[in-house]
């Protein structure tokens, strides 16, 4: 696989799941609502596809996403925490990574809208992490 | 300088995930605050989920309002996007 060109100097997303189709679901869901202008990389799934999650994908996913704005990864679930963690330990650059505490759907949206505003990998963690106190009715 | 400036729409179609994700990309480019007041209830209309949140729909009286020194940029902005992208067929995605 190739990684995509990171062609706008906004702030990659990451989005871990132990699901490969909710991964790239919500990656496509907000690629919509952002205008498909910021590079969202999925990571779900194990490397044999089953659910779970996988540190060679993780490992891929931040090299496809980072670009010189820096990356946010969202996990879904808490488990997912411990493989970002683990693949950070012995990434490169991650001091211009950031580890976002977030809702998954709304975090992801969120995060990817204020990316695409031009947002620095601080601000865009934030809007990740803001999501968990917007109301939705 | 600052100024503060607000105008009023009345919506041509619901305010789905897409418009409401272009207007707080959009207005995430401006350094005024900028809210978006609808039926009783304002957002922040750089918080896509606090856009949406507000629920807006179709023939709906919808507020931009913004303080700051690019804040008449910002309003018309964002009574633009507002017009276009609610407006049936403005964006393919009347059902987002």
């Amino acid at each position: 696989m190739t990684a995509q060109p990171v062609s706008t100097g906004t702030v990659g997303i990451v989005l871990v799941s132990h699901s490969a189709e909710l991964a790239r679901g919500a990656a496509d869901l907000a690629a919509q609502v952002s205008g498909g202008t910021v590079t969202i990389i999925a990571a779900g799934g194990t490397d044999d596809g089953d659910l779970g999650t996988s540190a060679a994908k993780v490992r891929h996913a931040l090299t496809q996403a980072a670009g010189e704005a820096g990356v946010v990864v969202l996990p879904d679930l808490g488990s997912a925490v411990l493989t970002v963690r683990a693949v950070l330990e012995d990434y490169g650059e991650a001091e211009s990574v950031l580890l976002a505490d977030a809702p998954f759907v709304e975090g992801a949206v969120a995060a990817t809208v204020i990316a695409a505003a031009g947002g620095d990998v601080k601000a865009v963690a934030a809007a990740a992490e803001e999501a968990r106190h917007v109301r939705k009715l | 300088m600052s100024a503060s400036c607000e105008q009023g729409i009345t919506l041509a179609g619901d305010l789905h995930a897409r418009p409401a994700g272009a207007l707080a990309v959009a207005a995430g480019r401006y350094v005024s605050v900028v809210s978006v007041t609808a039926g009783g209830h304002t957002a922040d209309a750089k918080s896509v989920l606090g856009v949406m949140g507000l629920g807006a729909t179709s023939g709906q009286h919808v507020t931009v309002s913004a303080a700051g020194p690019d804040a008449p940029e910002a309003v018309a902005a964002l009574i633009a996007i507002l017009s276009e992208a609610t407006k049936v067929g403005g964006l393919p995605d009347q059902e987002t």
